[in-house]
């Protein structure tokens, strides 16, 4: 009997019980669906970090003071953290980098008339934007001036202007944080929040006005103490060397002598970092979906067991009139793969379905993998084809007078 | 071809062992030619139906020597054990055995497909086999809207629709009224007459007497081999 007649008879039977037919795909239809959907939206969550790190800026690498741990406490050395000075020494004597913005931020009440907003502070230098690639709405971005005489001056996110002026010109007025007035001087363009960090909702001080006037913390006695220093390499080849460069000033300013207490991330090893998070994310995503394919497989062979026993008449006839245990065989295989390769192309439909509802839904693109999608057909096929060949070989074993005779 | 169309020599068929065993069959010896219409006759649990199955080739004996058109088929694997059902056999049974979920015309069309006749071909002689048993009329309908003696007629058509050179028919009338008896052994008159050799097995005496020999066992023996259809009745009383 050819592979053509076999598809046939199979058709047949499966049609003639389509409630049964379509719950047995159920599993498999499901385990289809979410094994894409898992993939898809893992591959979504890694390409919007992955696009998120690349609005950082060009070039960019962080510099961040290392866990208390790795600083040395007892003796004579004293825990340093990163100051201002290490980012003027960057500036002055590493060569390859052309900007240098140390941050430090903190949380404050912006008080503007009646109105008022809880947001970042942050104070910079005038290398910011250029680092980390902002541009000026309006007005001007802090000068070298204003650092060296401590102004106080401010430059506000695009939505915290928004929220403090309306439609009205900002550039001039006044806003008050922790009691002191600044003097709004410029706007900044919208970008967007960027790794949990909204420049968009946050007013930009000078560092130095920052740790004079408002932070009033305890100065270090190495200068201001800063939460990390933003540099930017001349260009992509030079970052190797700069890191080096950086790590072994760094080295010397700090007379690191076990452990460093900064680390450098570029963009680059942030990028990796954050592909292996996902890429380990997207896998036990679709391990678990996976299971339910698993699932699926198994009610496939719970109800082919089932036909077999309900069928046992017909297959002892079947084999009086000339079917071979091949014949048999093929034709409870075919039933079982049909099933599982149909519940796999409907699980596909509903899983790309699914993906472009979340889509639509959330901010991040899922993917539609073209490899998931023949993974997951291929794989619920071959789960049709392991998990028929069970109730295919006890119909195709079946004694036929044993078989007939069970009326 | 001299060969008798069967031979079975010295057939055991053994069920079970030591104080369980039942010999079903127990060194039966047949000799049955081409062109016969034979009737297996005996007491019930006497072996009639393992007979029939040894001889169909479903069943294999447990030892002796079994010739099928001239071919021993004692040792034949199940692959070629089911080529022969296919070819050389068809079969009648007491509950028809059709599949319900296809109309009579695919019944009968069956063991075609396996014996992988192309399905232009499939639908002319299915059409032709039916209209041999008179059903011509019915052939689209499901098993579930044909009466029991058009049931059975579907099957005969099933049974004879590769050209078999054997029909064999356990108790084929048992599920069927007289009228309707009287139907499906016309059918295996005209059958036998165009040289179809028929063995089947029943339990009344009025349908054995149309054949034209009778075979008698009992506890698993052929006690005759060639009675007249005549003298059921005098075995009947014995037995
Ligand atoms: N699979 C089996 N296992 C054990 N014993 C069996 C088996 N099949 C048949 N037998 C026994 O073999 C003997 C012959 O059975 P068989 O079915 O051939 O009788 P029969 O003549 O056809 O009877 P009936 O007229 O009731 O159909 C019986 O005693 C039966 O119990
Ligand atoms: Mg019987």
């Amino acid at each position: 009997m050819d592979l053509t007649e076999s598809l046939k008879m199979a058709f047949k039977t499966l049609t003639v019980n389509k409630l049964r037919s379509g719950l047995t795909m159920l599993g498999i239809i499901i385990g289809n669906a979410s094994v894409i959907a898992m993939v898809g939206i893992g591959e979504g969550a890694q390409k919007y970090i992955t696009e998120q790190l690349q609005t950082l800026g060009p070039n960019v690498m962080f510099i961040i003071p290392g866990s208390r741990e790795t600083r040395e406490l007892g003796g004579l050395e004293v825990p340093r953290n990163l100051v201002v000075a290490d980012a003027e020494a960057i500036a002055s004597q590493v060569p390859s980098v052309v900007g240098v913005a140390p941050e430090y931020s903190t949380q404050s009440l912006v008080i503007y008339g009646n109105r008022n907003a809880n947001v970042s502070v942050i104070g910079t230098n005038e290398d910011f934007p250029r680092v980390r690639s902002f541009e000026v709405a309006q007005g001007r971005f802090i000068r070298e001036l204003d650092l060296n005489s401590h102004s106080q001056v401010a430059v506000l996110g695009s939505s915290l202007a928004e929220r403090l002026f309306d439609q009205n010109l900002p550039l001039g007025r006044r806003v008050r944080v922790k009691g002191v007035s600044f003097e709004v001087v410029g706007v900044l363009k919208e970008k967007g929040s960027n790794l949990g960090l909204n420049y968009d909702d946050a007013v930009i001080v000078p560092i130095t006005t920052l740790a004079s006037r408002l932070v009033g913390r305890r100065r270090s006695p190495y200068g201001i103490e800063v939460t990390y220093i933003s540099v930017s390499a001349k260009d992509q080849e030079s970052m190797k060397t700069a890191e080096f460069q950086i790590t072994n000033l760094l080295r010397l300013r700090h007379k690191v002598r076990n452990g460093d207490d900064f680390f450098i991330n570029s963009q680059d090893t942030l990028l990796t970092i954050a592909n292996t998070i996902t890429g380990a994310l997207t896998l036990m995503l679709a391990a678990i979906a996976s299971i339910s394919l698993l699932v699926g497989g198994i009610g496939i062979m719970n109800i082919m067991l089932v036909s077999v026993r309900e069928r046992t008449q017909e297959i002892g006839l079947r084999k009086a009139i000339g079917a071979s245990q091949q014949d048999i065989l093929i034709q409870f295989m075919i039933e079982a793969v049909i099933l599982s390769a149909a519940g796999g192309v409907i699980g596909t439909l509903v899983g790309v379905s699914g993906i472009l509802l979340i889509s639509a839904l959330f901010p991040f693109e899922a993917g539609v993998s073209i490899m998931a999608i023949a993974l997951a057909v291929s794989v619920s096929g071959g789960i049709g084809l392991f998990f028929g060949v069970v109730p295919a070989r006890q119909a195709a074993k079946l004694d036929p007078i044993v078989a007939l005779r069970s009326a | 071809m001299n060969t008798p169309l069967i031979s079975l020599q010295n057939i055991y068929k053994i069920y079970g062992s030591g104080v369980t065993e039942v010999r079903a069959l127990s060194d039966v010896s047949l000799t049955i030619e081409r062109g016969e219409y034979c009737s297996i006759m005996g007491p019930s649990g006497s072996g009639k139906s393992t007979a029939m199955n040894v001889i169909g080739c479903l069943d294999s004996p447990t030892s002796g020597k079994y010739f099928l058109d001239g071919e021993n088929v004692a040792n034949l694997e199940e692959r070629e054990l089911a080529h022969i059902r296919n070819r050389k056999i068809g079969f009648v049974f007491q509950q028809f055995h059709l599949l319900s979920q296809l109309t009579a015309l695919e019944n009968v069309s069956l063991p075609m497909v396996y014996a992988g006749t192309p399905p232009a071909e499939r639908q002319k002689l299915a059409a032709e086999a039916l209209d041999r048993v008179g059903l011509g009329e019915r052939m689209n309908n499901k098993p579930t809207q044909l009466s029991g003696g058009q049931q059975q007629r579907v099957a005969i058509a099933r049974a004879i629709v590769n050209r078999p050179l054997l029909l064999l028919a356990d108790e084929p009338t048992g599920a069927l009224d007289s009228q309707t008896t009287q139907d499906v052994m016309a059918i295996f008159e005209a059958l036998n007459q165009a040289g179809i050799t028929v063995v089947m097995v029943t339990h009344e005496a009025e349908v054995a007497r149309l054949s034209h020999r009778v075979i008698w066992f009992r506890d698993g023996e052929v006690l005759n081999d060639h009675l007249a259809p005549e003298e059921i009745g005098q075995v009947t009383a014995v037995g």
